[in-house]
């Protein structure tokens, strides 16, 4: 067989390959499981750690803008 | 194995497991984990369905989300939102199984036409949180980039039709649509931190739990600074003002408010409603320093046009044959997204697709809810946290929402002949906003309920009853009322919006199981729908 024969061939093979394995994570939703019981929890995590801004101690300049006016 | 065993376990791999209990039926139900409702395995619909979801949903999806995010904005950009802000992070990675509960259990072209409605919310979702990130000065050493000052804040409930006259100068991005309300939907834990926060700081619990988030989501410092200007709104009710005044607070930067009268049919009060349109439009040409655009206006509003006139194809196809292939969620979310977010191209790809696919249904006479045993209209405003309640409806008892009110509120073009008919059209859009027209309109708006049911061919209405919504609790009795005189059969819906933990989806799907054997003696189709713990689920 000739090299571009068998270079065909096993592309075949790592697509068939491929295939079968995004089929198994997809029918037995693996990618629902991971992202339920790893990645919510990781980020969960991270997110409630986060240092925040205490928003309420910012001053309300409401006459920080201009006045607005209405076209009569 | 039996000879007939045989046959039917490859008819049922060939085919996929029919639906009701009395074929031998599918058992949704027992697909899932007890609590998570994550899936054992996901559903076998047959070989060509189940290649369908796998390669044309599933994959699909995964692969045009990533392109998406790389187009509009970037990777880095991304990765940089995901990790600074919680409402994406925690909710859009999981989409697809957003996907999964949309057409869960539907065959053929109702799963495929429904799926690319989901599709096209999913792309319009990324766009919009996209060119905040890319925006955003929180995520770029506090520089404001040429994005930034061609963005503009709005309101959700602030049509993105109203900035038509920039398009293509100035991207419009509504501050709650992406942080709070698809989140609901997409994954319902997200939003309680939101509700939470707002309530730590003193604010009572009892007001509408979406003005709640709104304001909570700046409580905890996690909107991104991704515009210069903002433009709120008091629609739908007393509540959004005081959210408007802490964003006023929270966000500060120069604010226009474009009010929402709370009269309604006045000719007066459009008229002034077309007023402060013009103001707005003054507002933005002194902010961004770009002049208004007629020609602009006008090219996107025919556009607009367009995807009204093929919703009304679709309505035509869903009231006078049992060929509709598109389910009640996916009905509901597409429309009110589509019509409050205004005119986009994914809409008019989408719309093509779906038109092919209808087009099949009538052609060939395809029953796309073949299990149909009440055409139900929905009615008022629905849980965010279980919008897929009909899927669910539809598999356990046969219930097809055939028809929402949201997909109903924008029932009109807007002419473009001249300037004074199309800011007329828009001012009359405006008043029709989600929550308003049909919500807290007045009684004629409110009881178009019963013309609907009669043009949808309906027999039956799921009644929402939004526990905190002060507004339509005052109006449950004389529904009651005038379902006992009319003789209509309805059932009640409660819920708070986005929160789940007021009334659960158990507690719903109980609801509408008591009803459907006390009152109409029905058996299910589906018994392992009936009660099941999903608690914990997205």
């Amino acid at each position: 067989m000739c090299k571009f024969g068998k270079f065909l061939l096993k592309f075949c093979g790592v697509l068939l390959l491929a295939n079968a394995a995004l089929f198994c994570v997809f029918f037995f939703d693996l990618d629902g499981k991971l992202l339920f019981r790893v990645v919510e929890p990781f980020l969960k995590n991270h997110y409630d750690k986060m240092e925040r801004k205490d928003t309420l101690k910012a001053p309300y300049e409401i006459d920080k803008f201009p006045e607005y006016s209405y076209d009569s | 194995m039996a000879k007939r065993d045989i046959k039917k376990a490859l008819r049922d791999f060939w085919y996929g497991k029919p639906h009701s209990a009395e074929e031998g039926g599918r058992r949704l139900g027992d697909l899932h984990e007890d609590k998570t409702h994550l899936y054992k395995h996901r559903e076998w619909r047959g070989v060509k369905d189940t290649m369908y979801y796998f390669y044309m949903i599933w994959l699909y999806n995964y692969i045009f989300m990533v392109k998406d995010v790389m187009v509009m904005g970037g990777l880095l950009n991304f990765a940089k939102g995901v990790w600074r802000y919680r409402w994406v992070g925690q909710t859009y990675l999981p989409v697809l199984h957003w996907f999964d509960r949309g057409p869960e259990g539907m065959r053929g072209e109702a799963m495929k036409a429904s799926a690319w409605h989901y599709r096209a919310m999913v792309s319009t979702t990324i766009r919009q949180f996209q060119r905040m990130f890319a925006a955003d000065t929180r995520l770029h050493g506090g520089k404001q980039n040429e994005l930034y000052k061609h963005t503009i804040a709005h309101n959700e409930t602030v049509w993105g039709g109203v900035f038509y006259p920039w398009d293509g100068e100035i991207t419009n991005v509504p501050l709650e649509m992406i942080p709070y309300f698809v989140t609901c939907h997409v994954n319902s834990h997200t939003v309680l931190n939101y509700i939470d926060a707002v309530q730590s700081i003193g604010l009572p619990g009892d007001p509408c739990p979406m003005c709640q988030a709104e304001a909570g989501i700046f409580v905890l410092d996690d909107v991104p600074d991704y515009a210069p200007a903002v433009v709120t709104c008091n629609e739908a009710c007393d509540a959004s003002v005081s959210t408007s005044t802490l964003q006023d607070w929270f966000f500060d930067k120069p604010l226009f408010s474009l009010p929402m009268a709370m009269q309604f049919d006045d000719p007066l009060v459009k008229k002034y409603c077309a007023r402060e349109i013009e103001e707005l439009w003054k507002f933005v040409e002194q902010q961004y320093g770009i002049p208004f655009s007629w020609d602009r206006l006008v090219r996107k509003l025919e556009l607009q046009n367009e995807l009204q006139r093929f919703e009304w194809e679709k309505w035509e196809v869903d009231v006078k044959t049992s060929y509709y292939p598109i389910n009640g969620v996916a009905q509901a979310l597409y429309r009110i997204y589509q019509t409050q977010y205004g005119d986009w191209e994914i809409w008019h790809v989408t719309d093509r697709k779906v038109r092919r696919i209808m087009e099949k249904c009538v052609r060939k006479k395809i029953n796309t809810f073949p299990q149909t045993r009440h055409r139900v209209i929905a009615w008022s405003c629905a849980p965010l946290y279980y919008s897929n309640w009909c899927t669910w409806a539809y598999n356990c008892w046969g219930l097809n929402v055939v028809i929402n009110m949201d997909s109903l509120m924008f029932d009109m073009e807007i002419r473009t002949d001249s300037y004074e008919h199309a800011l007329e059209d828009m001012a009359q859009y405006h008043l029709w906003a989600p929550m308003r027209r049909m919500a807290v309109g007045g009684m004629k708006h409110m009881f178009e309920l019963w013309e609907y049911m009669e043009k949808f061919n309906c027999d039956m209405v799921a009644m929402y009853d939004q526990l905190q919504c002060k507004g339509v609790q005052g109006l449950h009795g004389l529904f009651e009322d005038e379902f006992r005189d009319r003789n209509i059969k309805a059932f009640w819906i409660p819920h708070a919006l986005p929160d789940s933990r007021t009334v659960s989806r158990a507690e719903i799907r109980s609801l509408i199981n008591d009803y459907m054997t006390t009152v109409m003696h029905e058996e299910p189709l589906d018994p392992s729908l009936l009660d099941f713990d999903d608690s914990m689920t997205w």
